[in-house]
This record gives C-alpha cells, sequence and structure tokens, in this order.
C-alpha cells in the first residue's frame, strides 16, 4: 500500500546520469550519497526547482506598493518578486538579460525600475528591457547594430499564483495549475492560515544551516524526533507523544500535512518514560507557551509544499519556512512572520511573542539546526552509509499517531522515482 | 515687450556641434544642453535626464525629440516633455535668445 498518487509533481528529463544504486530495502533506507554528491545536487535543481513544481516566493504584504520588491531563490535561481504600476505582483528573474548579473542585490526594497549596475541597462518593473546605454554609440561612433530590438532581451517573467496573500512561482510552462498541484489536503492547510484576510508582515529570521536541504525537509516530516530533542517541548508541556496527531503524505510522497494538538502539560505514562521531562521545572513566563484562543483551537498543523516551503502555526505564531539550499552541504532557512489586519494590538504581541519558540536562538528550533549539522557531519564521513526510517512500519500509509517516519518514506518513494534513482 | 529675464551668454551657433546637434554648458551652476533642430531653430534644456544620471548632450536627436543616450527615453525638446519610457518626469526649457550671433540662456527656466 502506498499514499496517494494524484497530484504528483511531474517530473521533467534531465540529462545528468548517476551512476549509484539505492539500498535493495528501498525507501525504509536512505543511502548518505544524496545529501553529498554534487551531481544529485545539480540534478535536483533541475529536476525539482527549475521543473514542474510551484514554489514559495513570498507574501504579498511584503510588496505593499508599486515598485516595492523582495530579493528570492528559486533553489540555486536568483528571483525578484515585484509590484508593477498595475498593481499586480511579478516574479522575474534577478538576471540581466545582456551579461547576466544580478539586477537586485538588497534582500527588500522599493524602486521605479531596475538598474543593472554593470552597464546600466534598465528593466521595467513586468522586466521588460526600456534602453540600454550608447545604444547609438558615442558622439556618431559605435552604437547597437541597427536592427537591435530591446523587446526582444527583456528579463524573464515566471508563471505565478496568489493564494490567499502567498505568492508562488514555477519556471515552467506544463506545470499544472497551483490547486490541482498542492492537492486538497495541503491546500486546506494554507487556507486555514490564510483565509482571504489581508496579512500583516511582522518579520524575519534567517540562518544558514551546515546541512543539505533534504534534511530540513525531513525534520519538518518526522515528529519522532519531536518530544525527544526538543526538551523544551515536554518540559513545558506543548507537545507530548501521546498528543492527538496526524502524519498525512500527499502529492505520491512529495508533500505532506502533519497535525498535533496542544493539550496542555500532563504527566501520562509515555511522557514518563521520557529522561528529560522535569516535573520540577516551571517556566516563570507561561505565556511564552500559552496561546490565546483562536481559530485553530491548540491545533498545531503545518503543510510541507514540496520542494521547499511550509505553512505552520506555533502557539499564535503564524510564519512560513523557507528552505534555499546553498550547495550539497549548506541551506539557508528563513522564517517569515505575520499577522491578519485585524489583530489587535495583544494578538500581534503574543504572535512576536510565541516567534521565540522559532528561528536560529528559538528555544524549540535551535536544537534542529545543531542536529541537523550533527547528521551532515556525521554522514559525510561514511559516504556508503545508510540510514535506516522504520518507526511506524514500513509503509506509506497515513498514520494517526505521532511517532511515525511514514512522512520521510513517502517523500522518498516520490524522490527515487523523480530522480531515477 | 519689457525683458524682465536675466540673460546670460553661453556661446555662439557655431559651437554647436554639427554632429550631434548638442552643445553642454553650464549656466549659473546648472547644466545646460543646447540644440540647433534641423529647421535652424535654437532651444535649451536641462542637460541631465529625469530618470538616469546621464548627459542629454550625448544623446540623439530625431524629429525634434532628445533621445538619452543612457535608456532612450525621449523628450520633446521644445517643450521639455517626456515622450517615450522609461522617462516620466519632464525636464526643465530654458528661454533663450540671440543676439550679435551670441546665444543667451536665461537662468529661469520657462
Amino acid at each position: 500500500m502506498s499514499c496517494t498518487h494524484e497530484n504528483k509533481p511531474d517530473v521533467i528529463e534531465v540529462p545528468i546520469t548517476i551512476n549509484r544504486r539505492w539500498p535493495e530495502e528501498g525507501y525504509t533506507r536512505i543511502p548518505a550519497w544524496v545529501y553529498t554528491d554534487p551531481a544529485i545536487y545539480k540534478k535536483e535543481m533541475d529536476v525539482f526547482f527549475a521543473g514542474d513544481t510551484w514554489n514559495y516566493v513570498g507574501l504579498e504584504c511584503e510588496v505593499p506598493e508599486v515598485g516595492s520588491y523582495k530579493r528570492q531563490w528559486i533553489g540555486d535561481r536568483p528571483v525578484i518578486m515585484v509590484r508593477n504600476e498595475e498593481g499586480d505582483i511579478n516574479v522575474i528573474e534577478n538576471r540581466c538579460a545582456h551579461k547576466g548579473a544580478q539586477i537586485c542585490w538588497q534582500n527588500t526594497g522599493k524602486v521605479k525600475d531596475f538598474t543593472c549596475p554593470y552597464h546600466q541597462w534598465n528593466y521595467d518593473l513586468d522586466g521588460n528591457l526600456q534602453g540600454i546605454p550608447f545604444r547609438r554609440g558615442a558622439l556618431g561612433k559605435g552604437g547597437m547594430p541597427k536592427d537591435f530590438d530591446v523587446k526582444k532581451f527583456g528579463i524573464n517573467r515566471l508563471r505565478t499564483v496568489n493564494r490567499g496573500g502567498s505568492i508562488w512561482a514555477t519556471f515552467s510552462d506544463t506545470a499544472p495549475d497551483f490547486e490541482t498541484y498542492c492537492g486538497e489536503e495541503v491546500l486546506a492547510e494554507i487556507d486555514h492560515m490564510l483565509p482571504g484576510k489581508k496579512l500583516r508582515l511582522l518579520g524575519y529570521s534567517r540562518q544558514l544551516i551546515p546541512s543539505n536541504w533534504k534534511m530540513y525537509l525531513e525534520n519538518l516530516k518526522d515528529p519522532y524526533h519531536a518530544t525527544l530533542l526538543h526538551s523544551f517541548y515536554i518540559t513545558f508541556g506543548l507537545w507530548r507523544a501521546d498528543s492527538k496527531s496526524e502524519c498525512i503524505p500527499t502529492g505520491g510522497g512529495a508533500h505532506s500535512v502533519m497535525v498535533s494538538h496542544n493539550e496542555g502539560k500532563k504527566k501520562t505514562e509515555a511522557t514518563a518514560e521520557m529522561e528529560r521531562f522535569r516535573d520540577d521545572l516551571q517556566i516563570l513566563d507561561a505565556e511564552t507557551v500559552t496561546p490565546r484562543a483562536e481559530f485553530n483551537r491548540g491545533r498545531v498543523g503545518g503543510a510541507w509544499v514540496f520542494p521547499a516551503a511550509q505553512f505552520g502555526i506555533q502557539a499564535n505564531s503564524l510564519k512560513t519556512r523557507h528552505v534555499i539550499p546553498r550547495g550539497p552541504d549548506s541551506h539557508e532557512l528563513v522564517f517569515t512572520y505575520y499577522g491578519y489586519e485585524d489583530d489587535d494590538e495583544d494578538m500581534t504581541r503574543l504572535r512576536l511573542k510565541h516567534a521565540n519558540l522559532l528561528g536560529p536562538a528559538g528555544f524549540v528550533s535551535m536544537d534542529d539546526s545543531e542536529m541537523l549539522k550533527q547528521v551532515q557531519t556525521g554522514i559525510s564521513g561514511y559516504p556508503e552509509s545508510v540510514s535506516v526510517v522504520e518507526m511506524g512500519g514500513r509503509d506509506t500509509e497515513p498514520a494517526d499517531y505521532m511517532v511515525s517516519e511514514v512522512l520521510i518514506r513517502a517523500f522518498y518513494q516520490y524522490y527515487r522515482e523523480a530522480m531515477e534513482l | 515687450m519689457t525683458d524682465t529675464l536675466s540673460w546670460i551668454a553661453v556661446g555662439t551657433p557655431a559651437e554647436i556641434s554639427p554632429d550631434t546637434g548638442t552643445l553642454r554648458v553650464v549656466v549659473e551652476g546648472e547644466a545646460v544642453c543646447l540644440y540647433k533642430l534641423e529647421d535652424g531653430s535654437i532651444h535649451a534644456t536641462q542637460d541631465r535626464c529625469s530618470h538616469g544620471n546621464a548627459s542629454l548632450a550625448e544623446g540623439y536627436i530625431e524629429d525634434g525629440l532628445i533621445e538619452c543616450p543612457l535608456h532612450q527615453g525621449c523628450f520633446d525638446i521644445r517643450t521639455g516633455e517626456a515622450v517615450t519610457a522609461p522617462c516620466k518626469a519632464p525636464i526643465k526649457v530654458y528661454p533663450i535668445k540671440i543676439e550679435n550671433d551670441t546665444i543667451y540662456v536665461s537662468g529661469e527656466p520657462a
């Protein structure tokens, strides 16, 4: 049995040959070379990020005015999200049509148009080339050939979609529409968090994690580690091994939905076994971990939207996570924190306060980045080693409990087929 | 008509380049571009493009328009109006007069 294969992201053909053999056991094993081999990495960039996938770019509220922009990456590829003269949001390549330089060097800002610093080729907010210096030469000499047509040298504009204020883009003309790509379950999670209300940007945290990008993806598909690694969770009763949970692989294993419930601190048999559960520790400021009742009613839900984005709620903190691969052994992780325009002042304060659990120094998240570095070091030293993912069984069936690695198995089932491994 | 403008001598019509039809001069610290059009008429505008940091004197004249050398935005030389993208804001136009083969520009834009 396996998870649903509807809405599975299609795969484009890429002429990269990889002479590797996946372990016989199949998707219950992960060979170390998927995290280290540069050829694997290159193929992932082409097959996934530049392929038939929809990629998270940002939130509409990040570019509020005409000319507001945000620099972003889709895999290796630098892009710019910018609001044009008509008020629509474009995603264009961050690459001059002349020599290929990035035309935008800042993370955010506001411009009238874009000018490449190298030779000052100038583009409007739709990426159209407006003019080039010395097109007619200088003092009657030189210049571009008479038939040079600026219309043919614009910057490529990606297909984009706005779902509830979140902006997605694809390089592909053949990718299905966004709704089909996500599938019902993932879409429901996005719509749950972005119900059509205007969003308000609260801030960012960014960090460079010295591990392969898939380790972060796996980490968010791995509820097994949550109560074991994150002592903060169990010590202060945020999440327990016996919490009501669900793990639902979708899109053939590419995407996933994970749900748990913040039921408060309660000592039970399951948590008593955990050596890190400390009854004698009390958090001084309980508000740090106590959500104010909201639409999610203690439900800690999250959707991983393949390849590199996650939408989730942590207490009252609403955030997107975005993974930017930086070579086989490194990735950048960006949290974008947001709220709703109709939030009262106290709710905004809580959303920010609960963001303390997340990010590079987050009470919970800091364990992950440290751990992933340790994994990268471990597997890099033993390139022929394999990891084992059999918790919860050897299948890819949705699970209604937490101690499971089903989402990782389902992901590698998809991955092997897509990567032809 | 009473001449209330202050006039500054900036050169002779012969100094305007026959190749480009333009001459860059400085009037009270401001760069000004003089133009000689096909009909022989002479005009003056601010020299700096309203879009990029470029000298219009290095541009290209066609049909009464000056095309900026940097990004090919065009201005109407007679009115200063921005005619094509990426230029949107107009440029200043200066009154001129010619007396005894000398071009005078008023420091006050028209």
